[in-house]
């Protein structure tokens, strides 16, 4: 495979000391208690892999199936041993020693891989999902009734009727300051498309124009699977469709998505000179949406009043990938009337972590309860993210705990504070 | 391991608590001490016991049929003090984390051996009280395991070791009796001092199940300076100086010039790059007196040729110096991937001497030794950083820790200040003790673990 050999990665492995501070912050092994879950004893496996000293079992397989990708091992280590990219080195060798399941196959290879292909498999899913979900509570999410893959008790947002980028309206601004591209993701695409819709007004409101270009899925999915094949592929399509163009930023508003664009393509494209340079070019075009907008002059102007208590969780890929965790507090703060309470360890993985919830639900939502206990700790109504991936986890585990708090995207709030400006305004002039 | 004995283990600790796959039993051959990474030596069950009770029946099965148990923590020790032997047990006790009491009026914690170290010291601090012993791996190290190691730590200088805060303990003995040693009293002369004895067996006598400590109140404030200075003998006499004008800081850590020259190179603190040392020192105690202290600290320093001192009068600055000392590791870290600490310790007075001996045996075996020390109780930690995949180099790295330990015997010091013998210094330990003092502590491990199954190959060399 093209950029990738196993062996290349024993200079990283070897810098682990095994001093073990990773154990004081990996979720997985604060569940799963023996050492192997923990970045020490993957890393020690892996190593010891590269070295062909230990076969690549299925038990190898599953030790590195249970890694969030959180980095929050990364964050800890004396060292700063990149253990996400170790495990995700491991995954790809998996893959390539042993091939990918018949599942993952069409899933990144058929599906993530053909956005086309994605777009009409997931518009007819939308039309008949009836038949395999039953609404949530209260109109909240939706609860599988038939087996389709997915646990039973499990709460997940439904496909939407349309999706946001086949809408006709989005909206243009009163007076253009400036033209931005946003790359949406496929949740927001399929799921949210609320949140994109907040995206673009509120772009819209400060005076930008938005341009939603050709896109793939951004191949997260796929490359932390271990089909970096395929994940260069969907790399090179989005950064033919992103790199050249003429905008003042390429908006994220999924801290997975974003974080690829801003930061792993260039290590897909790394073998590749022409697509290294789009990949460098891109990523410094590539603004998280809270980044974007807490950045421009003016930005609180126009708000009207959403008097709440809000508590704000920390995507993975935000804080720890992307580095973002200010702005987005930054703008709830901002907004007149909401005050913003901060639950403990609001940069803990909410378990969520994309794919890994599908593999180990049962996992993914105990690391989702003590998410929705910090949460509950705080008294707030409201909990925002900056990822649809950890809207979705966090929603499912906040019903799953009875917790009555209501998840949303910073830019949603946001937006609904710009509509409460609006409305005070009118009704000042009315009255 | 036979499938009898395991599903004796499970019908001891139940099935969610004994690991027998290759994976996970591959992840306990190692801990924090430099090992290569081997597939040997795997152990044939890894045992998570709940209670007391059952670290004694799975103690009493392995026992009657004469298996190895490694007893484990969190695995952070650096001197191959819970290597497991091919086919043994690994009896991890992190499930066993419970603070069963802090009593305020008599200050006294009792705990059980898998509480993580810092955990306990937040609980306490919230009460107003403080467990002084700080080891660097205090946020992830579990409190039997310092015990068991007899853990240190920067704070030593003042507050001594763990030692010096355990008044007593439950241990499972090898044969399976539970026993009890100590009291909840600081004085306690009813018979040999057994919890003495436990403390820094280093898991080769029992398995400590429940720890009574000894707490302090809380100091009411702290102070931190940073000194630097041309010449390592004025550190030195720094030191003996400010210990000779009454006042023993809470911490004294000195950086030799390879640290200070990869910190200013990494983090951008200010650091003269020709600096032979500088002392991290902090004083803790009643505001008004550690300002007084303070100042007394800077005049003799000032007067023993320091080139610069820089004292944090707000918890941003303390901050600030503590960032340099932070630094250290993930400066150093950049050289080279392996970094193997030493920790000899000398008389406070020969801490010069032993500096420039380590400088010699770097010279000579072309090895780069850093040296951060706890200036204040004598202990150094002289880092070698390698490769663990040069051969070669690693050779030369072996002969260099060898002349280091012997320099330090020389000197008049200890083979290991905080660390242990564990297995990585099994074979020098008869160089310290002495034949007699050895084959007395021979006869203890005997008398109480006449099987030899508990962590054979620690302490003696097999």
């Amino acid at each position: 495979m093209q950029g990738f050999d196993f062996k290349d990665w024993e200079k990283e492995a070897v810098k682990c000391i095994r001093c073990g501070a990773c154990q004081t912050v990996c979720p997985v092994y604060q569940h799963l208690k023996a050492e192997s879950t923990v970045a020490r004893g993957k890393v020690r496996l892996i190593r010891a892999a590269i070295k062909d000293q230990i076969p690549l079992t299925e038990g190898f397989a599953q030790r590195m199936s249970w890694c969030l990708n959180c980095k929050a091992c990364i964050n800890a280590c004396p060292s700063g041993v990149k253990t996400d990219r170790l495990v995700e080195a491991a995954r790809t060798e998996l893959a390539r020693r042993r091939g990918l399941t018949p599942v993952e196959k069409a899933a990144f290879r058929g599906l993530l891989k053909n956005s086309r292909l994605l777009h009409l498999v997931l518009r007819a899913a939308s039309g008949i999902q009836g038949l395999f979900f039953r609404p949530g509570p209260g109109g909240n999410g939706v609860l599988p009734k038939l087996p389709v893959g997915l646990d039973s008790r499990r709460l997940v947002q439904p496909l939407a009727r349309t999706s946001f980028r086949s809408r006709p309206v989005k909206m243009a601004p009163a007076k253009t300051k400036g033209k931005v591209a946003f790359f949406t993701g496929c949740l927001i695409n399929y799921g949210y498309p609320q949140v994109g819709q907040a995206v673009v007004e509120v772009l819209a409101k400060n005076g930008y124009q938005v341009v939603l270009p050709p896109q793939h899925c951004c191949g997260t999915p796929v490359r932390v699977g271990g089909d970096r094949e395929t994940a260069v592929e969907i790399a090179k399509f989005n950064l033919d469709a992103l790199a050249d163009l003429q905008v003042e930023a390429v908006i994220t508003a999924c801290a997975s998505c974003g974080l690829a664009l801003k930061n792993t393509y260039q290590d897909l494209a790394a073998e590749l000179p022409l697509y290294q340079k789009k990949a460098l070019r891109l990523g410094g075009m590539v603004k998280d949406i809270s980044e974007f907008i807490a950045g421009l002059p003016g930005w609180q102007e126009g708000m009207g009043h959403l008097p709440s208590r809000v508590t704000y969780h920390d995507p993975c890929h935000l804080a720890r990938g992307m580095g973002i965790s200010r702005p987005p507090r930054e703008i709830l703060q901002g907004i007149p009337g909401m005050s913003l309470v901060e639950m403990a360890k609001p940069d803990r993985c909410c378990g969520g972590a994309g794919s890994f919830s599908l593999i180990h639900y049962s996992l993914s939502l105990d690391i989702g309860r003590e998410k929705a206990l910090d949460i509950r700790q705080t008294g707030a109504a409201v909990v925002a993210a900056g990822c649809p991936g950890c809207m979705m986890h966090i929603n499912d585990a906040l019903y799953q705990s009875g917790v009555p708090a209501q998840v949303r995207h910073p830019a949603e709030l946001l937006a609904e504070a710009y509509r409460a400006g609006l409305r005070e305004k009118k009704g000042t002039e009315a009255g | 391991m036979q499938p009898a004995i395991i599903s004796e283990l499970i019908t001891i600790v139940g099935k969610e608590n004994v690991y027998t796959s290759f994976e996970d039993l591959f992840c306990y051959t190692y801990d924090a001490s430099f090992v290569p990474v081997s597939a040997e030596n795997v152990p044939g069950a890894a045992v998570y016991p709940g209670s007391a009770g059952e670290v004694a029946e799975v103690l009493k099965l392995a026992y009657r049929e004469k298996i190895p148990v490694i007893p484990r923590g969190a695995g952070t020790n650096v001197s191959g003090g819970t290597l497991p032997a091919r086919d043994c047990i690994v009896m991890v006790l992190t499930r066993m984390n419970r603070i069963l009491e802090i009593d305020q009026a008599n200050l006294i914690a009792v705990v059980e051996p898998g509480v993580v170290t810092a955990h306990l010291q937040r609980e306490v601090e919230k009460l107003g009280l403080f467990y002084p012993p700080d080891p660097a791996s205090q946020a992830y190290s579990t409190l039997g395991g310092n015990v068991a190691e007899c853990a240190g730590g920067p704070r030593g200088v003042k507050y001594g070791v763990t030692k010096d805060y355990v008044l007593g303990l439950e241990v499972v003995l090898p044969t399976g009796e539970i026993m009890e040693t100590g009291g909840r009293t600081v004085k306690n002369v009813a018979g040999y001092d057994l919890t003495k004895l436990f403390t820094g067996s280093e898991g080769t006598l029992g398995v400590i199940t429940r720890i009574t400590l000894k707490l302090l109140p809380l100091p009411e404030a702290k102070k931190t300076l940073l000194v630097v200075f041309d010449q390592i003998e004025q550190a030195a006499e720094a030191v003996s100086g400010i210990i000779a004008g009454g006042i023993i800081p809470t911490t004294l850590e000195l950086l030799d010039n390879v640290y200070i020259r990869n910190i200013e190179e990494y983090a951008k603190v200010g650091f003269p790059v020709e600096a032979e040392a500088v002392l991290l020192i902090e004083v803790d105690g009643d505001s008004e007196v550690i300002d007084k202290e303070a100042r007394k600290i800077k005049t003799i320093c000032e007067e023993l040729g320091a080139v610069q001192v820089r004292v944090a009068n707000t918890k941003e600055e303390a901050e600030e110096l503590w960032r340099a000392r932070r630094s250290a590791f993930a400066a150093v870290a950049r050289i080279n991937p392996t970094i193997i600490g030493e920790d000899v310790t000398v008389p406070r007075t020969n801490i010069p001497a032993m500096v420039k001996e380590i400088q010699a045996i770097a010279r000579k075996y072309s090895v780069i030794i850093a040296v951060v020390g706890h200036a204040g109780d004598g202990n150094l930690h002289a880092t070698f950083l390698c490769d663990e995949r040069n051969e070669e180099e690693m050779n030369r790295v072996e002969q260099a820790v060898k002349e280091v330990l012997a320099a330090a015997l020389r000197l008049g010091g200890t083979l290991t200040g905080e660390h242990g013998i564990g297995r990585m210094k099994a074979k020098f330990l008869p160089d310290q003790l002495g034949n007699v003092s050895y084959q007395v502590m021979k006869s203890i491990k005997q008398a109480l673990d006449p099987a030899g199954i508990l962590n054979p190959g620690v302490m003696f060399k097999e």
